[in-house]
Parts: structure tokens; sequence; C-alpha cells
């Protein structure tokens, strides 16, 4: 294995890593959302109701597409930088 | 006279009972409408397996709910709908899977109801507060079974803070009850351990008696 061969594995593992690390941190959701359901008082009833809230949720779906796609590029980087005999 | 009494009282007694109600300004029959266009009526869903939780919501309520103010156990009727197809889950994808042919199939059967039948339990917890145990009909699927729910009603007379939300008095209703999807032949095996047989579904809706 070559320098950039292995600069390449460094690099997708610390990439792979750290999103899911990411992943881990945004609450281990198996699947990304966009909106979260959030409470809210209702001061004249006394009564909680529900509302939709824009927020991104990094999910393990997410995180095995971006793992994939790093593990493709650097495959594909690792035949590229093998010594040409 | 010791038996007349005893007969008076006791009728005195039965008809507080029987007659429970809201102890407000208003008084014989109302009718509430919940055709809320501003987001605040809304109806929710639970379901949790190993997999994942899913929790769902819809703002797009309609019905009527009519009773006599002082006679709420004898007198309470109404429906409240739902369009299937307003259901969301905040991922869209999943959206579309659960209006889908092998869930709710919102093409087919695209009403979600629940028909209120009779009060079984009335409990006044105070003036303008009910609490009440409820048999309906709730329809989903296309299939209606009898269901019991409890559910806690507050009125409101009108006044300045009312009128900010909505003319008339108000009558606000919470709720929460569980369903098995598979009673309603919502039995979808190849996704089945991604969403639980026993749903959990809250309501919360404010209505008034205007009419609009």
């Amino acid at each position: 294995m070559n320098r950039k061969q292995r600069i390449t594995i460094i690099i997708s593992l610390v990439i792979i890593t750290c999103v899911f690390i990411v992943w881990m941190f945004s609450g281990m959701e198996i699947f990304t959302k966009t909106q979260v359901l959030v409470e809210k008082k209702d001061e004249l009833f006394g009564t909680t109701y529900k509302e939709w809230k824009d927020q991104f949720i990094w999910g393990l779906d997410l995180t095995a597409a971006v793992s994939g796609a790093v593990i493709v590029s650097a495959s594909i980087l690792l035949w590229i930088f093998r010594r040409k005999k | 006279m010791k038996k007349v009494m005893l007969l008076f009282s006791f009728l005195i007694i039965a008809v507080n009972i029987f007659s429970q109600g809201f102890k407000v300004k208003a008084e014989g029959a109302q009718v509430f409408s919940f055709n809320d266009n501003n987001g605040r009526n809304q109806a929710t869903f639970f379901s949790t397996t190993p997999l994942e939780d899913v929790n769902g919501l819809t703002t797009e309520i309609n019905g009527t709910i009519s009773f006599d103010v002082r006679n709420v156990a004898g007198s309470l009727k109404g429906q409240i709908t739902i369009p299937a197809k307003s259901l969301k889950t905040g991922i869209k994808k999943r959206d579309e899977d659960m209006k889908g042919s092998g869930w709710l199939d919102v093409e087919e059967f695209p009403v979600i109801s629940f028909t209120i039948k009779r009060v079984l339990e009335l409990k006044s917890l105070a003036d303008n507060k009910l609490q009440a145990k409820v048999s309906g009909d709730f329809m989903v699927h296309g299939i209606t079974k009898e269901i019991v729910v409890d559910a806690t009603m507050i009125y409101l007379d009108e006044n300045e803070q009312t009128g900010q939300i909505s003319p008339g008095d108000l009558l606000g209703v919470t709720s929460k009850f569980t369903i098995t999807l598979s009673d309603y032949d919502i039995d979808n095996m190849v996704l089945g351990k991604r969403v639980s047989d026993k749903i959990e579904i809250g309501v919360n809706f404010v209505g008034n008696n205007k009419g609009n």
C-alpha cells in the first residue's frame, strides 16, 4: 500500500467516524427528519397542544448513505492511486 | 310525612346526578362547531416499537357537538371528522406509505370519524369543566367499531379573552384513547415491525357556538 492509499483510507475512516458521531449526538434516530413536534401551552384552556417545527435531525439512513458514498469514493481513489508496474 | 321527605330528597339527588352539566351563564341547547382554519385544533397519534417511534398530527378537524348546558350527560351528541390524507408524520416518504393502499388507503377511505352515542359517566371537576366517559362509533379504513373514550370538556362563556380567539362561547375538548389497527383491517406485515398495532390517539380542539 503506498502513501496516497494510506492517506485515502485514513481520511475515509475519519469521515465515517465523524458521521457516526454526528448521528449519535443527534439522538440516534433511524430515519432523518425535517420536522419535529413541539408542545405549546394554551393559556386560555390550560391545555397543551402540538405544532410542527422545522428542524433537521440526522438519521441512520443519511449516515449510511454518506458512509456508503465515502466507501465508494475511497475505493475508486485506492484503485487510481495503485502503483502501476 | 317521613316517606314524602325521603322521596323528595331522593328526587333532588337523582335530578342532580342525572342532570349533570355545566354551571355557566349560558343555558339550554348549545351547538359548537369545530371548523378551525387556524391550525389550533388537532388530532395526534403515536406508535412505538423497538425499531422506531412515530408521531403524527393533523389540524384539519371538522364537526359539531351539541348538548343541553345543564344536562350534558343526557343530551350530548355530535360527530368529529378528519380527512385521512391530512395526517403527517414529519417524513414525506413515510406519509406517502401511510396513506397508500397498504395502510390507510385514503383514496378508498378518505374519512376518519368519531360519532358520539352516549355518555357512560360524567364527573364535574369545576363549574365549567366536566370529565366524561363517552361511548361512540370510531371509523377508520371504512370499518366502524364502538369504543369508549375519556374526554375533558371546558366551557368558557364569551368574554374579552375568548373574543380574541373566536366569537361566542368556547368549548375546549381534550381526549386520549387507544385503538388497535388490526381491528380495522390495517395490518401491513411488510412494514409491520415499524408500526405498533396499538395506536395512542389524542385530540385537542376548540369550538364556538356561533357556527363559524
